[in-house]
């Protein structure tokens, strides 16, 4: 489903030269959860960047359902970016002037979907995450966990076939954490949805079927 | 998206309001501004309805003179002996208020209580010719309109038109002033100069030599050299035996009235351009700034799908529906002068103003967010969201 193909990525920075990822190759298949671990600064959030197509790699190939990408900037790749995949950050990435409900809606907007229908899907995918009460709420209302709930409830609301979730749990207490790590193997074991996840956390990464460790930008297992 | 806009507009409406108001402010400074410039440029624009260019006159008096049928006598030869004169093309007596100076008004009022505002210009049978007047219809006056029962008079087309229009004219006597017979129609006699207002104007006959018509108007030849004045004023002076006598030019008093309205339009102007320049700025900056501090949302954008667009597009969006609201209650604003005629001034002056104000900030705004927005479409998406 996704393949990277001897992928490097350089930072080039006036003075120094960061090696973020050095000469990748992965492949994850349809339905597979994948985990990422590493030391902080080993290049996890860059590999999802790279397999999320939101980056550019320096160096080697990326493909995509067959399909190697060329223009990063195209609409084909925003739209496509739109219909199959869904993104978990680390730290959220709410909209705070947007309520929780058109926060979920956001990648809707970037398609031919009705108001009504916007609406319906983004409540359904509340529903999922069990925030169905905390619609009209703002983000600045929330807690942590609930954030995160809400990023998850945009992630999944357009039904991607692939999740990219940058360390999803890394800023919630051990509770919260294991419950969205629940909501993660639930939609890929119900919905069947490709998932990678780069965590600090071991006992969540041994919960899913395979486990990549990065270290300074070379895989290491 | 609309909606998701007006959306995202309206959740932020503290930080909107500062642009909502400075758009609104500057719509009712440009609107004030406009509303003027555009009143006096409609003005300008009406033919004044007579010729400036080489017209003369001469400003006599003849107060101090008891001998009344001297008088008629010394114009009758002043106006021959100039017209002997090659260089000079037509000569006419006129009254105290001449092309460019002096006015006079009256009000009368009809059989029927009907009240009459217009301006009286006196002047003789040659007035017309002189001045190189556009006769509509009708005649101008001639020397047997001194036997006339009823005082003949010419009025402007515009009076004709908002006064006695359908009206038979050669027939009726009407009361303006004193009972008269309309006996013509000329096109236009913005007398006061090219910046005044197209007001009533009825030409009142009088015999050249009558004492009161104390202005002979000269049009002098083109291509006349200006030694010419000196003989006129030798032929003037040695048949009046006066000297309290003055040649006055009207094409430069007519260019000298207009610089007196010119210069505050070009000083007002100015100043809408410097408010103009100034909001543009503002607003360049404020967009700037605003979108420097959403870089996070538009990578998350990108990431979700948007294209660099659908940002541009949101974001010039976001700030022209602001910019409307502000507009829209300038407009509500505005309205209310021709509604509650504030000023009397013709509505149309209001609506240019409002149509040519609403035009140019519209279009500041979309020249000012598109550069902005345009540049925040480029972010790169994972380097948007890395900052924080
Ligand atoms: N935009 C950038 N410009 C320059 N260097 C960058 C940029 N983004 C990342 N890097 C560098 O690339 C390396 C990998 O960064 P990355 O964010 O992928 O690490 P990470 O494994 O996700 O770390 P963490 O666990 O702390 O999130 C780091 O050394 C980082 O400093
Ligand atoms: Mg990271």
């Amino acid at each position: 489903m996704i393949q990277l193909k001897e992928v490097s990525k350089v930072y080039q920075t006036k003075t120094i030269e960061t090696t973020a990822l050095n000469n990748i190759s992965i492949q994850v298949s349809s339905g597979e959860f994948l985990s990422i671990m590493g030391p902080s600064g080993c290049g996890k959030s860059t590999l999802l960047n790279i397999m999320g197509m939101i980056d550019e790699p320096s160096s080697g190939k990326v493909t995509i359902s067959g399909q190697s990408i060329s223009n990063y900037h195209s609409k084909a790749l925003a739209r496509f970016r739109n219909q199959k995949l869904g993104f978990i950050f680390q730290s959220f990435h709410l909209i705070n002037e947007l309520s929780v409900i058109d926060n979920v809606e956001l990648p809707l907007i970037y398609r031919k979907t009705s108001a009504r229908e916007r609406r319906k899907m983004a409540a359904e995918a509340l529903e999922q995450v069990g925030l169905k009460n905390r619609m009209k709420h703002f983000p600045g209302q929330l807690s942590g966990g609930q954030k995160q709930r809400v990023a998850i409830a945009r992630a999944i609301v357009g039904k991607p076939g692939i999740i990219l979730a940058d360390e999803p749990t890394g800023n919630l207490d051990s509770v919260m954490g294991a419950e969205i790590m629940d909501i993660l193997l639930k939609l890929n074991k119900e919905l069947g949805t490709t998932i990678v996840m780069v965590t600090h956390d071991e006992t969540m990464a041994q919960k899913t079927h395979r486990l990549i460790r990065l270290f300074d930008g070379s895989q290491v297992q | 998206m609309i909606r998701h806009i007006l959306q995202l507009i309206w959740n932020k409406k503290r930080s909107n309001t500062l642009l909502f108001l400075e758009i609104f402010f500057s719509f009712i400074i440009l609107f004030a501004v406009f509303t003027i410039v555009t009143r006096y440029m409609r003005m300008y624009q009406s033919p004044l309805g007579f010729q400036t260019e080489n017209i003369w006159i001469v400003h006599m008096n003849f107060n101090d003179l008891t001998d009344t049928s001297a008088v008629n006598e010394m114009k009758v030869r002043l106006k021959d002996e100039l017209l002997s004169y090659p260089q000079i093309q037509a000569a006419s007596y006129g009254g105290e208020a001449t092309p460019m100076g002096g006015s006079v008004w009256a009000t009368s009022h009809d059989q029927n209580g009907f009240q009459l505002k217009t301006n009286i210009i006196f002047g003789d049978h040659d007035y017309l010719e002189t001045l190189d007047l556009e006769l509509v219809r009708g005649r101008w006056f001639n020397e047997s309109d001194a036997d006339a029962r009823y005082m003949p008079i010419v009025i402007t087309e515009k009076f004709y038109e908002e006064t006695f229009k359908g009206k038979n004219l050669t027939d009726s006597i009407y009361i303006i002033t004193e009972e008269s017979n309309i006996v013509g129609v000329v096109k236009n006699f913005k007398y006061r100069g090219d910046f005044a207002t197209e007001d009533n104007v009825a030409f009142h006959y009088k015999n050249e030599n009558h004492i009161d018509l104390s202005r002979l108007i000269l049009r002098i030849a083109p291509g006349t050299k200006s030694g010419f004045e000196e003989e006129v004023n030798q032929v003037v002076a040695s048949i009046t035996k006066k000297n309290d006598f003055t040649i006055e030019h009207i094409e430069a008093t007519r260019s000298r009235l207009a610089k007196m309205i010119w210069i505050p339009i070009i000083a007002f102007l100015s100043i809408c351009g410097f408010l103009v320049i100034n909001v543009s700025m503002g607003l360049f900056g404020v967009l700037w700034h605003s979108i420097s501090k959403r870089r996070n949302e538009i990578g998350l954008r990108r990431t979700l799908g948007a294209s660099q667009g659908e940002i541009t597009s949101q974001f010039v969006s976001e700030v022209t529906f602001v910019s409307l609201a502000g507009i829209t209650l300038g407009f509500v604003f505005a309205l209310q002068f021709p509604l509650l005629k504030v000023f009397p001034i013709e509505a149309i002056n209001y609506y240019l103003a409002m149509a040519l104000s609403a035009g140019i900030i519209l279009l500041l705004v979309l020249l000012c967010s598109f550069y902005p927005s345009w540049q925040a479409s480029k972010i790169h998406p994972a380097t948007a969201l890395h900052e924080e």
